[in-house]
């Protein structure tokens, strides 16, 4: 499958890369995160703040892009321990069209309970598509995502998994910088429906972007 | 006889003392055996000869340079063979035929000079003297017309259309030896000519009034003007912006921020959370869904356009600057007429007589 994905981009980003310059992006984010895990002994729900980075460099249509999210959560009822959230991404992608990006790579995320952390590992395609809807300053982008493969140290094993994210970036004009605010949600199934595990919250956040 | 054989001596003298400006007079070798008589002092043959050397050159028409010599010598033999009247007649041709001649007060003694003289001031003839081909530029001495006379005496200088009408009025009053006329161009009213063809007409007069000679010459006149400029073409109006806001860029924000609301509002259920939490999510939704309705509000159909009209503005300001010099121009080009002149050949008139 990685095989496979290797050859698309490949194929997609060939004759690109002669002679273009590099663009540059970075953005920083506060992301209010919220994690819910479902297993038939019950729910357990944390909620709290984590800060997101997110950093990008193209080339022509070929784009590569890393992100990286820690924060802490507590548990909604109090009765159990915070968690630390760290979470990762590497996505090489290519701008198939204006307005569509297409991404793989994999998605780490890592929850740090007092005793052990509960690792995934996603092998993800994302679909990205982002137009302007108001002049040229609100950006409006969806952004959907599938699991191909994953790896999780949970007993449970890995069903599918898919994400998303919904929002608006506005530029300034004449300014690299942009403000960004959307909401994102991952929910990934587990053991035929046994565990559900979602990760939604809000995105705000500024960005930079070189021309 | 005394007096003739006397100026025979002199004539001798004379022609001794100053071979050098003989032999430039006889140098047309046409009239070189009638020349050679006359310095032989043979009178009668010298007539003769001149006489049947000027009857072809008479006949053909042949310049004034080519005849005059042959006519001098011709009048100064005449005189000599005693025939008073008859040098005169030749004398008073060759004046018609070049007012501007004097015989050489070196090589003909003061009998001859005298007696041409003498003619030339009772002779009343005119010659005109125009460029042959040239363009002008309409303006005060812009043509020259040399008007040459034989005597003092009156000259009416004019041009007149085809049919005689009187055209153009330049001079009329004396002229002692010679004058330069000049004519601008234009016509009375101080425009340029309406006609291809003028002609110049000096008229001269004697002293008691009347016509003594015409001279006529042909002048072809034709206008050129230079080409004006074509007027700028307006702007295309594929090169003006709306002035006015259209519904596409309104439609387009409403119906984005619709779209996007909706997604965030139904991500989770396309993802497959249906138990996501709900308020974060709308209020994330309330705000693209915000952004939407104010972006419709900033671009809603109809709303002017203040930069485009501007740029708009500027453009046509331009052009009316290009139409406004392109208009200059032009003006200026149409003043700037030439008149062509191309002088035909001087035709003498006799006027009739009582």
């Amino acid at each position: 499958m990685r095989g496979a994905f290797v050859l698309l981009v490949a194929a997609l980003i060939a004759g690109e890369l002669g002679a273009q310059a590099l663009r540059p992006t970075g953005s920083a984010s506060l992301v209010t995160a919220r994690v819910r895990s479902a297993v038939p002994a019950g729910i357990d729900q944390f909620t709290g703040s984590a800060f997101l980075g997110q950093g990008a460099l193209a080339i022509g249509r070929v784009e590569l892009s890393v992100s990286y999210l820690q924060g802490t959560l507590n548990h909604d009822g109090g009765s159990a321990a915070g968690r630390d959230l760290v979470e990762g991404t590497l996505l090489l992608g290519v701008r198939a069209l204006d307005w569509l990006t297409l991404e793989g790579g994999p998605h780490a995320r890592a929850y740090t309970l007092a005793g052990s952390t509960q690792r995934w590992l996603f092998w993800e395609l994302r679909a990205r598509a982002a137009t302007a809807f108001v002049g040229s300053a609100a950006r409006g982008y969806v952004e959907l995502w599938r699991a191909v493969v994953a790896h999780a140290n949970v007993p449970e094993a890995f069903d599918h998994a898919q994400g998303g994210e919904v929002g608006m970036i506005l530029r300034l004009a004449r300014a690299p910088l942009s403000a960004r605010v959307g909401y994102r949600i991952d929910h990934a199934v587990l053991g035929g429906g046994t565990r559900l595990e979602t990760v939604d919250g809000v995105v705000i956040g500024v960005g930079l972007a070189w021309r | 006889m005394r007096y003739r054989g006397a100026w025979v001596c002199a004539l001798a003298g004379a022609l001794g003392s100053a071979p050098s400006r003989a032999s430039a007079q006889t140098s047309d070798s046409v009239f070189a055996d009638g020349v050679r008589a006359y310095k032989h002092l043979e009178f009668d043959l010298a007539a003769g000869l001149l006489r049947r050397q000027l009857a072809p050159l008479e006949a053909a028409g042949a310049p004034a340079a080519k005849r005059v010599l042959g006519l001098v010598y011709l009048g100064a033999a005449e005189l000599f063979r005693g025939r008073r009247d008859s040098a005169a007649a030749v004398f008073r041709r060759l004046v018609m035929l070049d007012p501007r001649y004097r015989p050489d007060r070196l090589v003909f003694p003061p009998e001859v000079t005298g007696l041409f003289e003498g003619v030339r001031q009772q002779t009343k003839t005119v010659t005109v003297d125009v460029p042959h081909d040239t363009t002008i530029a309409p303006g005060p001495g812009a043509f020259g017309i040399w008007v040459i006379v034989s005597s003092f005496q009156t000259v009416d200088v004019t041009l007149r259309y085809e049919d005689g009408a009187p055209f153009r009025a330049l001079y009329s009053g004396p002229i002692g030896d010679s004058l330069k006329v000049q004519w601008d161009g234009l016509d009375a009213a101080g425009a340029p000519p309406p006609v291809n063809r003028v002609l110049l007409r000096v008229a001269s007069r004697t002293p008691t009034g009347e016509l003594a000679s015409i001279v006529q010459i042909p002048l072809d006149v034709r206008l050129f003007r230079p080409d004006t400029l074509p007027w700028p073409p307006a702007p295309a109006a594929s090169a003006f912006l709306p002035e006015r806001a259209k519904a596409g860029p309104a439609g387009r924000a409403l119906l984005g921020g619709v779209l996007l609301s909706g997604a965030v509002a139904a991500l989770p259920a396309i993802v497959g959370g249906t138990d996501a939490s709900s308020g974060p999510r709308i209020a994330v939704a309330g705000t693209i869904g915000f952004a939407g309705l104010l972006g419709y509000v900033l671009h809603r159909p109809g709303r002017p356009l203040v930069a485009n009209a501007r740029a708009n503005q500027t453009l046509r300001d331009a052009w009316q600057r290009r139409v406004e010099t392109t208009t200059a121009e032009n003006a200026r080009r149409r003043r700037e007429v030439r008149v062509m002149v191309r002088a035909g050949e001087a035709i003498a008139i006799q006027p009739r007589g009582p």
